[in-house]
């Protein structure tokens, strides 16, 4: 007990340091890769990487963009998911099997080994080109998310869903009234796990759509660091910058997010 | 009876579809309306096409060019790729990759420009003999040769006055003058290496150290010709051990470095063609060589790496005379002046140093390249072309950079290979 | 509704009461709303996935390449070949073992870190929320951010090294034969274990204080009571992150292309679907690349069966 909190912080240093790193890097104008350039340099300080991004993306719009693509991936998985999740983990029907090995299979699948064919599927057979709809498609229900709902439903004790059957509660209404409020942990997982692969994707939304007007943030930035890495006056700073950048709202939605972990049911665990 | 209609249909069918697949000279050759183009994403390459598009544009209400921008690099391929799989690629790319054209060829994308009457005679008049180089097997244009890079050794002047060497005109002829003169800068601390090429494992990485030194040595030999590897003999070993001693004596690094060695002063030379002028501006203060041979050719017989991108013009296409119109606009002494101008890099026409000659005494850094790019060599322009790279690749990197293996017998069992692919196509 | 008013917390199951025993019920089973929920999954599932994984199947066993609509190639059926050219080419052999070295450091080191973190930023510390950020971060960076940062951390000159003074190794982390493949597992570790501690997170919020309650009444330290409570009460949590590990590690591919420069140093951190990659995509093989893919899909496929039956037992 005594060594938890100096060993979280030591944990906590090894997993923060990257990440500031990456800040102070972003802000220096020249790059200072020896230890020392690890700390700010007062003479070495400047805003100028970030605002070269700046000048250089359209920040609102591809915002908006990677809103959109993110958004639709966030929804699909949070409604279809949830469902299957539910459906796969507490009830007996026809078939059930063979969607959880369908599922598994999904999941093992490398993504590389489909890009080609499902590029030439959303493009020609469903005319998705140049459009959310064809970033989104791939995405739509995130596979990962519905296992992990699946897991948690199965977690919950059987005794809960057999009570309330037998007071004639319909399925849809013992999900909604009773599954989802004990696993609602297990919902924000899905949502911040959801959120980081479209959040991230640049490869899909640059082949459906070259169409700038429609590009989210990630292909925006990373075009942009093909762009300036060998011409900017601090390339590496130019690369971090832009990866701060993308970072910073998956982490403020973290921030914002992370409280709704605390069960009530730890919360008064702590007073005893 | 309904067989027969079954068999006509088909036909028609695949007839059609000859039509508008790449081997064919359809009738499409002279349509023409609107068309698409897509560029490189680099901010010099991007203010020219702007500007080349809308000085076409503005003359010609009725064929308009969309434009748009894809990156350089390692993903380009795979969108190109991909587009031609699912049929929409553009009309024109300018920034395909020489080494791609086989592979997109096969893949029935692309347009051989022989189909237009005056394609060949275009493009060999305006390129010259180096336009050799770029025809495919099938002894067909898909490419029209379009600019260069040739890449030629710039060193760091400070760093090797540091080292007591003469930095206007340092002993870098022969490999064994270029040895002794980078282990002094190095023990004089001019530089942590002599030398930093990339020396991760992507096919492309050995164009950058090997191919250069390679095409030099060997008076310009291509990596493979005539279906054979050329890089086993005795060349290829000169040029593989040169690189190997420079790695064994840690005079050129085996770790990748974030940014750019050169300009950060990491290394003492960098092999780079003439798109880095501008990056190294106020950066480094640096003097230019082309690279070593054993027996120190002069300048004026070195070949190099061309380090080139072309313009091709994709099957999916359907106006193919507006396409072929724009592509003779766009490489046209007027927009190859401007390219020159806005971008420093060369535009693959015969003498190009006599036919911008305002523009050399303007920039004398340029005219040193644009002597060199007289004598470049292309990567071959032969099938599995990627696949024969990636293979030297791995044993040049097995052998020559991390020391497993002895470099002459890493290369001949590549060559073996190399040679069993080159064979089956 | 709160989660202790739970008094019963074990793996249960159990698919909720009988139904009646028709024939009917037997077709479509007991609760055949279950297929109408699951329904929009499996349309999306066969709609985007069903038509590319057929056809990675089908280009396996042809000689084929990709091709302009339209164009005329010749593709013609060649069985076994590509899996036979991929098995007997020590590279992918290499990549294939490569990535089992990667899973054996991996795997474990991530269930037994993230379990360990989740229950400590369970508790009631001081900093939570700062805690719980930090762990999170590197998940949700770019991977080319992050790459750039290891790169210095674990250059020959790197703060790494610099620490380690005359104990670095020679030659460095990422151009050590040896030591690449572990260095990349150790990264991946690091980077994904955000996301597994939020796995564990959520599985605690489910096991109930009573039993805690309950444990510390007989006795038990916080050692026993961790292992006898917390490791049963989050085994469904942990069946997950065993499988979700192993597939997200097979399918590694990022931090080889990024971190080691195409699988360098001479092929020690190549991994399959780097392999994959190459050769489908760059080199234009995708009958080759789809070979490789699918044995990659049965061999996890294999091994996710082997851990279901070591780790889960869930139903």
């Amino acid at each position: 007990m005594r060594w938890r909190f100096p060993a979280l912080l030591a944990g906590a240093f090894v997993f923060l340091f990257p990440f500031y790193y990456m800040l102070i890097g972003s802000l220096q104008a020249e790059p200072d890769p020896s230890v020392g350039g690890a700390f700010p340099a007062p003479g070495n300080l400047t805003g100028e990487n970030y605002a070269e991004i700046d000048a250089a993306i359209n920040l609102g719009r591809t915002l908006l963009n990677s809103g959109v693509f993110t958004g639709g991936v966030i929804l699909g998985t949070m409604v279809f998911g949830v469902l299957a999740g539910y459906a796969l983990a507490r009830l007996r029907f026809r078939g059930r099997g063979l969607v959880f090995s369908l599922m598994l299979l999904i999941q093992v699948i490398p993504f590389q080994l489909l890009t080609i064919p499902l590029y030439v599927l959303v493009v020609r057979s469903y005319g998705l080109a140049d459009s959310y709809l064809g970033m989104i498609v791939p995405f739509a229900i995130n596979s990962t998310a519905v296992f992990v709902f699946r897991q948690y439903f199965l977690q919950l004790p059987g005794e809960l869903f057999d009570a309330a059957r037998i007071d004639g509660a319909s399925e849809l209404s013992i999900l909604w009234r009773v599954a989802i409020p004990l696993v609602r942990p297990a919902l924000l997982t899905g949502v911040l796990l959801t959120f980081i692969g479209p959040w991230n994707e640049f490869l899909w939304p640059f082949l459906i759509t070259k169409n700038q007007e429609l590009q989210p943030l990630a292909v925006a930035l990373s075009n942009y660091l093909t762009t300036v890495s060998a011409r900017a006056a601090n390339p590496f700073g130019a690369v971090l910058a832009g990866a701060c950048v993308l970072a910073a709202p998956a982490v403020g939605l973290f921030v914002v997010f992370q409280r709704q972990f605390i069960s009530q049911g730890l919360e008064s665990g702590l007073k005893g | 009876m309904r067989r027969t209609i079954a068999t006509a249909a088909l036909a028609v069918m695949l007839t059609a579809a000859a039509g508008c697949g790449g081997a064919a000279p359809g009738p499409d050759a002279q349509a023409r309306g609107e068309i698409t183009v897509w560029y490189s994403n680099n901010l010099e390459e991007v203010a020219w096409g702007k500007q080349m598009v809308a000085a076409w544009n503005a003359e010609h209400a009725d064929q308009k060019i969309s434009a748009q921008e894809i990156p350089t690099g390692k993903s380009s391929e795979e969108v190109i790729g991909a587009a031609i799989t699912a049929g929409n690629a553009p009309c024109l790319i300018f920034n395909t990759s020489p080494a791609s054209i086989s592979q997109f060829q096969k893949q029935g994308g692309l347009v051989p420009l022989d189909t237009f009457s005056d394609g060949t005679s275009y493009l060999e008049g305006r390129s010259g003999d180096v336009a050799e180089q770029y025809k495919s097997s099938d002894g067909k244009y898909y490419q029209l040769p379009w600019k260069s890079n040739p890449v030629m050794i710039f060193y760091n002047k400070k760093a090797f006055a540091k080292a007591g060497i003469d930095p206007t005109n340092p002993p870098l002829r022969t490999d064994d003058e270029f040895l002794a003169t980078v282990r002094k800068v190095v023990a004089a601390k001019g530089a942590q290496y002599a030398i930093l090429p990339a020396p991760s494992n992507e096919f492309y990485q050995s164009w950058f150290d090997f191919y250069p030194l390679f095409a030099a040595e060997t008076g310009g030999s291509q990596l493979v010709a005539d279906g054979k590897a050329q890089f086993a003999g005795d060349a290829g070993r000169k040029v593989a051990q040169f690189w190997r001693t420079l790695y064994a004596e840690n005079l050129a690094g085996k770790e990748r470095y974030t940014g750019d060695a050169f300009a950060d002063g990491k290394a003492a030379m960098a092999i780079v063609g003439p798109w880095a002028i501008s990056v190294y501006k106020g950066k480094v203060d640096w003097g230019v060589v082309p690279v070593p041979t054993s027996s120190g050719r002069p300048a004026n017989q070195i070949h190099t790496f061309s380090d080139a991108k072309n313009v091709a013009m994709y099957s999916a296409c359907k106006n193919r005379g507006t396409a072929w119109d724009v592509l003779k606009f766009a490489t046209s002494k007027e927009q190859d002046g401007k390219f020159l101008q806005l971008t420093g890099q060369m535009p693959l026409r015969k003498d190009v140093a006599s036919a911008y000659p305002d523009y050399f005494a303007k920039n004398p850094d340029y005219k040193t390249f644009a002597d060199q790019a007289a004598r470049t060599v292309e990567v071959p322009n032969v099938q599995d072309s990627i696949t024969i790279w990636q293979t030297f690749r791995d044993a040049y990197s097995k052998s020559v950079i991390f020391g497993r293996q002895d470099p002459g017998t890493a290369l001949e069992e590549a060559a073996r290979r190399v040679d069993q692919l080159a064979s089956e196509s | 509704m709160t989660v202790t008013s739970n008094p019963v917390i074990r793996e249960t199951p159990r698919q909720g009461i009988s139904g009646r025993r028709t024939w009917f019920g037997r077709v479509i089973g007991e609760q055949p709303i279950g297929g109408a929920l699951v329904a929009p999954y499996v349309v999306f599932l066969l709609a985007v996935f069903a038509y590319p994984l057929g056809f990675a199947v089908y280009i396996s066993f042809h000689d084929y390449f990709f091709a302009a609509p339209g164009a005329i190639v010749e593709r013609p059926f060649v069985a076994f070949d590509n899996y036979v050219a991929v098995l007997s080419d020590a590279a992918v052999r290499r990549a294939f073992g490569n990535v089992l070295v990667f899973l054996l450091i991996n795997g474990p080191l991530t269930v037994v870190l993230s379990l360990v973190l989740a229950n400590a930023l369970n508790a009631a510390i001081r900093w939570r929320t700062f805690f719980r950020v930090s762990y999170y971060v590197p998940y949700v960076t770019a991977s080319v951010a992050v790459v750039g940062v290891w790169l210095f951390l674990f250059n020959s000159d790197g703060l790494v090294n610099a620490v380690l003074g005359p104990v670095a190794p020679d030659p460095s982390w990422l151009v050590n034969s040896k030591l690449a493949m572990p260095t990349v597992a150790i990264y991946v570790t690091w980077k994904q274990l955000g996301f597994f501690i939020l796995l564990y997170l959520a599985a605690l919020q489910n096991v109930s204080r009573d039993l805690y309650e309950a444990a510390a009444m007989d006795g038990a330290g916080r050692f026993q009571s961790f292992w006898n409570v917390t490791v049963p009460g989050v085994r469904p949590a942990t069946t997950l992150v065993v499988l979700l590990a192993t597939v997200t590690g097979a399918n590694l591919f990022t931090e080889p292309y990024l971190l080691t420069g195409g699988g360098g140093p001479d092929g020690a951190s190549a991994s399959p679907v780097l392999i994959m990659y190459q050769r489908g995509i760059e080199q234009g093989n995708p009958d080759v690349g789809a070979a490789i893919g699918i044995l990659l899909v049965i061999g996890v496929l294999i091994l996710a069966l082997i851990e279901r039956r070591f780790v889960g037992r869930e139903d």
